[in-house]
């Protein structure tokens, strides 16, 4: 949107202000300005010419020879446009010039012969975008020579506005609105428009029968007769270019300039064209066609306001007229529509058939039924001034729902008092008068005596735009200026913030991968690659086996993204892979990890038909107005437009989703060979992964001071570990990359929290890079609810312990934690008030046949709280620990005998 | 009295060469510790001496008492003197080396790197706290209630469009906006509060280097008995200088978000040229930061409030936005790209 100066200028007094300098001003208490363009700068030196005589190129078909009267002088140059003619008066710019588009006129010779300067067009001189022949000087009367500047008012400043800030603002959409905003800036008063000297017919121009009420407010229409098509004088047609408006002729240039001006749209009809003498406005029929003005024909649905004659439609109401009745040379009688349309209607038929027009732009902000009748009058005015022969024909029929039954003004009742504190004024910074004076400049009417105050808003800002004191407040405090507004502290409870567990956990947790595993953050998308997941061939599976629902989208940007995930490690999955792609990593972590990477995220699981979401999965959702006196309160203080939907919004709340905050962990190794697919890691390098994700488990749930994590194997897939407690919307128990022979489940405190594995072999595979990752997904909301471990400040133990080792040879098959536990039973109460504590230490794995090649050595330490320990209990307590071993079937036969026997 | 020398003697003077001898002779600690344990430990040559003087005629016991006193007393001056002469020669040559490389390369310690989201989230929060700000956390998939009607959005508004918003199938949408949560908050405490809200943000619109159809704010709401513009100013410019930990200017021009009224665009003074007028600001010294406003009678309402009874302000900062501001990222699709070399150029830690 465009705001002319020249055109505000007309409408207020703008002596002595700089427009540049006030576009600021404008900026603070209007609207946004993108951009201030200058129009028609830098051609003082373009002087207007007259075409007194015109020969052939000796040397060129298309070209020609034009003498060229400059007033002081004559010259000849040649000119290839072939609209030239004698007696036209056109712009001349002298060798040397260098116009806005750049070029710069030469003294030159074209085609052999001289041509000093040139005949421009009014693309030359950056006018237009129109290169299509001279721009004609018609109605121009300066003499020849006369700068151009001086001749035509071709200079002017242009405000560039942003759209979006004047969508609530339909007033906006007119010159005219912008100079009301510009007045009570300058607190100069604004002109009226002249309609006066206008006189109508008696009788209606046509019959005119509105059906589709709801598309339709109001409809004016007249009749003028005696028209000449001719195009628009310069002055005009330059005004319109400059609003970024396409001249046509000087009826249709008459119908965009009253709605430049007014901000309503209008529509001319050639009144031959219209057959029958009746306009219905109705909505369209299903399968109904209209050929608009652009050529294109439109395919209509009942959705879409028409109008219509005897015979079908004859326009796309508030879009575009329809090529049927479209104004051409030979029109003489012109029926005028003035209307007003429903903005969400003209929204969704302009999206819908994708036909964004100056008009659709317009009637899309909810315009006010009231300018339709000022812009049918000054459209007659203009009329009546460019073709001086027309004469109106017919009365000014006025029709509609806005007409039978006009709308009651919108009254605010408030105070003075109130307007101020809302601000942050007092009386003395803004006074009574001042108050008075603003509301007046901005056509609101004030009534109420003392304090009181009842404001009555003008109809075209009473429609969806101001209606309640908050609003006034917004008025008042604009004009003043927001930034002569003292800020001031507010006033505020001295309370301690809240702050929820869950972020002081997920601070902790990066905290704990980090700085203390060395792993990266990533914040990845919600929706999943759906192209990863298919090739790597991810699915989350139920224990029976079949696929677990995910959430779609009932509408996506591309269908790579469809669904929302529900487990954060197949995305990070997919940027391992990514990463592990770019290989040549710079620096190899100290624990021998290529790719560490975390991400902390919500999941977003669908709620099962009998689910309500638990508490832990979404902590502290107030379900919004669930009580009946709120929500009944809250509907209460709303417009009955609003009510309408919101109570509709407040039925139709069905339960969120589960949306549990989770933890995701990923650390790869780009495997050697290089024979992607098909490569298996060797088996250290999956240990190594494996262990590294378990210890940024237990580093995890330390630092979150909850009890040690517990891994156990699922005893059969898809199936929780005797005990553990799962609640709906945690971390599935079979997703695709679970590697059932290498993975854990993850417990703390009987509570399950999630999973650690290695990538399933096929998973593996799939990938587009050799390697090997372990994931690990736990629920962050389940390890919340786990009770923290208390901290005690217990007094270190006088005596110090003592320890021994012992190294048992085994089975490979055998669990290290398993055999710890039984050693650590057999320790316990061997010597009374001593405690034993049993650590696994080390491993040793023979690569050969010995079906007991493997060596597990664990660290055993006893305390005695009361005394140190004797020899004889240390040999006591080592028996009991190798007499648990003795029929041990994992362990070597023998070997724990022998130990007894032997070396103790 | 008998000036022949005692039997003994020999003994003790060979006891005493075996000893000192291998003090003399031990140049580590450990093989001294084995000497001094040779001689006075329990099966050392000196102790074993000792042992003898029960077995002594009783004339001779005081003698040879203070025979063998006197060696152990030497043995262990030597252990004493021997250790401090190994100590100082192990200094004094550790000090006298002059092979040890001072310029080999640091080791590495891997540290790990959070997200710049993260930080500069973190960092703001901690801002808000110091302020006796809440910070809170709501969800991400919200019901068109709580994202649009509660804010005084109706169902005619452009802002409802497909276009613009992700739905879900049901009938749900991933939120448009922090603000989603505002209602939530006024549900959730009991005025008067204060507090914010970050989050991902999700908008249906096609992506470039300065769009992504996921991206991060952080709400900020306060509601009280009295609120004025005057507040909103003062807030505003003390929570924002707190943030660029740098005194900051605002100014605020009109704005049209329907869950605030007034509503506004705040701008801050260019921290790229202190208002001198640089390309960043476009030479105006100001540049657009966010959207704030006057909490809206509707959406209190909507919260469960009586606007007549209590106030609040709004801000809606674009944490996506201010991290690209800060650290100079100039596509926001690395944000959220997942290429840990985007996250590992900034500095560890948190």
């Amino acid at each position: 949107m465009f705001v002319s100066w020249n055109w505000i200028s007309e409408l207020v007094d703008t002596t002595g202000v700089d427009p540049k300098a006030f576009a600021e001003r404008f900026t603070l208490s209007v609207a946004e300005i993108e951009e201030v363009v200058e129009f028609g700068a830098g051609l003082s030196a373009v002087v207007v010419a007259e075409v007194v005589k015109i020969s052939p190129h000796p040397n060129a078909d298309k070209l020609r020879l034009a003498d060229c009267d400059l007033g002081d002088r004559q010259v000849q140059v040649v000119c290839g446009a072939p609209d030239l003619k004698v007696g036209m008066r056109v712009p001349f710019v002298p060798p040397g010039v260098t116009l806005p588009s750049g070029i710069t006129v030469r003294h030159g010779e074209v085609r052999g012969v001289p041509s000093p300067g040139m005949l421009a067009s009014e693309a030359d001189l950056g006018l237009s975008e129109d290169h299509d022949g001279l721009m004609e000087l018609d109605g121009c009367d300066a003499p020849t020579g006369t700068p151009l500047p001086t001749a035509i008012a071709l200079h002017d400043v242009l405000y560039e506005v942003d759209n979006k800030s004047i969508t609530h603002r339909p007033d906006l959409w007119g010159q005219v609105g912008m100079a009301r905003e510009v007045a009570a800036l300058l607190n100069r008063p604004l002109k009226p428009l002249d309609i006066t000297g206008l006189t109508f017919g008696d009788t209606p121009p046509l019959d005119v029968a509105i059906s589709a009420h709801g598309h339709c407010r109001r409809y004016l229409c007249t009749r003028l007769d005696g028209v000449t098509i001719a195009p628009s004088p310069v002055a005009a047609r330059l005004r319109l270019r400059s609003l970024g408006v396409r001249p046509i002729n000087n009826i249709v240039d008459a119908t965009n300039l009253a709605m430049l001006e007014t901000g309503n749209p209008l529509h001319a009809f050639d009144a031959s064209s219209v057959r029958g003498d009746q306009l219905i406005i109705r909505q369209a029929v299903e399968g109904e066609q209209l050929e608009t003005l652009d050529g294109e024909t439109r395919h209509l649905a009942p959705t879409d306001c028409v109008i219509t004659d005897e015979q079908g439609p004859v326009a796309l109401a508030g879009i575009m007229g329809g090529a049927n009745s479209e104004i051409v040379a030979t029109t003489t009688g012109v029926v005028l529509e003035a209307a007003s349309f429903d903005g969400a209607a003209i929204r969704k038929t302009a999206t819908r058939l994708g036909m964004r027009t100056d008009s659709s732009a317009r009637f899309e902000k909810h315009l006010d039924p009231e300018t339709a009748r000022l812009a049918a009058l000054r459209f007659c005015k203009m009329v009546l001034e460019l073709c001086p022969d027309a004469q109106i024909t017919a009365s000014l029929l006025d029709k509609g729902a806005h007409i039978d039954s006009p709308p009651a003004p919108v009254a605010i009742s408030t105070s003075r008092s109130y307007l101020r504190s809302r601000l942050g004024l007092n009386a003395e910074q803004l006074s009574d008068a001042w108050m008075d004076r603003a509301f007046s400049a901005l056509a609101f009417e004030l009534r109420g005596e003392g304090d009181e105050l009842v404001v009555t808003v003008p109809s075209f800002r009473a429609g969806r735009d101001v209606g309640i004191a908050e609003d006034l407040v917004e008025e008042l405090g604009r004009v003043f200026g927001y930034d002569h507004i003292p800020s001031e502290a507010p006033q505020v409870a001295a309370r301690p913030p809240y702050l929820p567990p869950s972020k002081l956990q997920e601070r902790a947790a990066r905290q704990a991968l980090a700085q203390g595993r060395g792993l990266t953050e990533v914040v990845l998308y919600s929706f999943e690659s759906e192209p990863f997941r298919k090739r790597a061939g991810l699915v989350e599976l139920s224990a029976a086996g079949h696929a677990e629902p995910r959430l779609r989208l009932a509408n996506h940007l591309s269908a790579d993204q469809t669904h929302l995930r529900r487990l954060l490690c197949n995305n990070l999955l997919s940027a391992m892979e990514d990463n592990l792609l770019q290989g040549n990593r710079a620096a190899e972590g100290h624990k021998g990890l290529t790719i560490g990477l975390f991400e902390l995220s919500r999941a977003f699981v669908p709620l099962a038909s009998n689910e309500s979401a638990h508490p832990a999965a979404d902590p502290g959702l107030p379900p919004a107005l669930t009580d009946s006196t709120a929500r009944q309160g809250y509907l209460d203080g709303l417009s009955d437009a609003l009510r309408e939907g919101a109570t509709a919004a407040l039925k139709s709340t069905a339960p969120l989703p589960w949306q549990p905050r989770r933890l995701a962990i990923a650390l790869g190794e780009r495997l050697g060979g290089g024979q992607q697919g098909l490569v298996s890691a060797p088996k250290a390098v999956s240990v190594r992964l494996f262990r590294e994700a378990v210890g940024a488990v237990e580093d995890l749930c330390r630092q979150l001071q909850r009890p040690a994590p517990q891994f156990k194997r699922q005893p059969s897939v898809g199936q929780l570990p005797d005990g553990l407690i799962r609640h709906p919307g945690q971390v599935d128990l079979r997703p695709a990359w679970l590697h059932t022979a290498r993975h854990a489940t993850i417990a703390v405190d009987g509570r399950f929290i999630g999973l650690v594995s290695l990538i399933h072999p096929e998973v593996r595979s799939r990938l587009g890079v050799p390697a090997e990752v372990a994931l690990v997904e736990l629920d962050l909301d389940a390890l919340l609810d786990v009770t923290a471990v208390p901290e005690q400040g217990e007094a270190p133990p006088k005596f110090p312990p003592s320890a021994f080792d012992l190294t048992v040879p085994c089975q490979p098959s055998v669990r290290a934690d398993d055999l710890r536990g039984v050693l650590a039973a057999a320790g316990d109460g061997v010597v009374d008030g001593v405690s034993v504590d049993v650590q696994w230490v080390s491993e040793y794995a023979d690569e050969g046949t010995d079906a007991f090649g493997r060596a597990l050595t664990f660290n055993v330490t006893s305390r005695n709280p009361d005394g140190s320990l004797t020899d004889d209990n240390i040999t006591q307590i080592r028996r009991a620990l190798l007499g648990s071993l003795l029929d041990h079937s994992q362990v070597r036969d023998g070997w724990a005998q022998d130990m007894i026997t032997h070396h103790s | 009295m008998s000036t022949e020398t005692p039997a003994w003697m020999a003994d003790i003077d060979s006891a005493a060469l075996t000893a000192l001898g291998a003090i003399e002779a031990a140049a580590t600690l450990a093989t001294l510790r084995e000497a001094e344990v040779g001689a006075l430990g329990r099966k050392g040559n000196v102790t074993a001496l000792m042992k003898r003087i029960g077995k002594l005629d009783k004339s001779e016991r005081k003698a040879f008492g203070a025979a063998a006193g006197g060696l152990r007393g030497k043995v262990t001056r030597a252990v004493s003197a021997r250790r401090e002469a190994i100590v100082q020669a192990a200094i004094a040559a550790e000090l006298a080396d002059t092979t040890f490389d001072e310029t080999l390369p640091g080791l590495d310690g891997a540290p790990g790197h959070v997200h710049p989201l993260s930080r500069v989230q973190q960092e703001l929060e901690d801002v808000f706290i110091s302020m006796g700000f809440s910070v809170l956390d709501y969800p991400e998939v919200e019901s068109e209630f709580d994202n649009f009607e509660a804010l005084n959005i109706p169902g005619w508004h452009p802002a409802r469009d497909m276009q613009d918003t992700f739905w879900l199938e049901g009938g749900h949408l991933l939120r448009t906006h922090t603000s989603a949560g505002q209602v939530r908050a006024m549900h959730q405490f009991k005025p008067p509060f204060r507090a914010v809200f970050p989050g991902k943000v999700y908008r249906y619109e096609s992506t470039d280097a300065s769009h992504d159809h996921t991206f991060h704010q952080l709400e900020g709401l306060m509601i009280g008995r009295h609120v004025s513009v005057g507040h909103l100013l003062d807030s505003m410019r003390t929570l924002l200088s707190a943030i660029f930990k740098r005194d900051v200017q605002v100014r605020l021009r009109p704005g049209y978000f329907p869950f605030v009224e007034p509503g506004f665009e705040l701008d801050i003074s260019c921290q790229v040229c202190d208002q001198k007028g640089c390309s960043v600001c476009k030479q105006s010294g100001w540049v657009e930061l966010l959207p704030c406003g006057l909490v809206h009678p509707n959406v209190l309402r909507a919260g469960g409030l009586d606007p007549d009874e209590w106030q609040g302000w709004a801000f809606g900062l674009g944490l996506s936005r201010l991290v690209m501001m800060r650290y100079g990222v100039n596509d926001i699709r690395l944000l959220m790209g997942g290429d840990a070399r985007f996250v590992e150029g900034f500095h560890p830690g948190t």
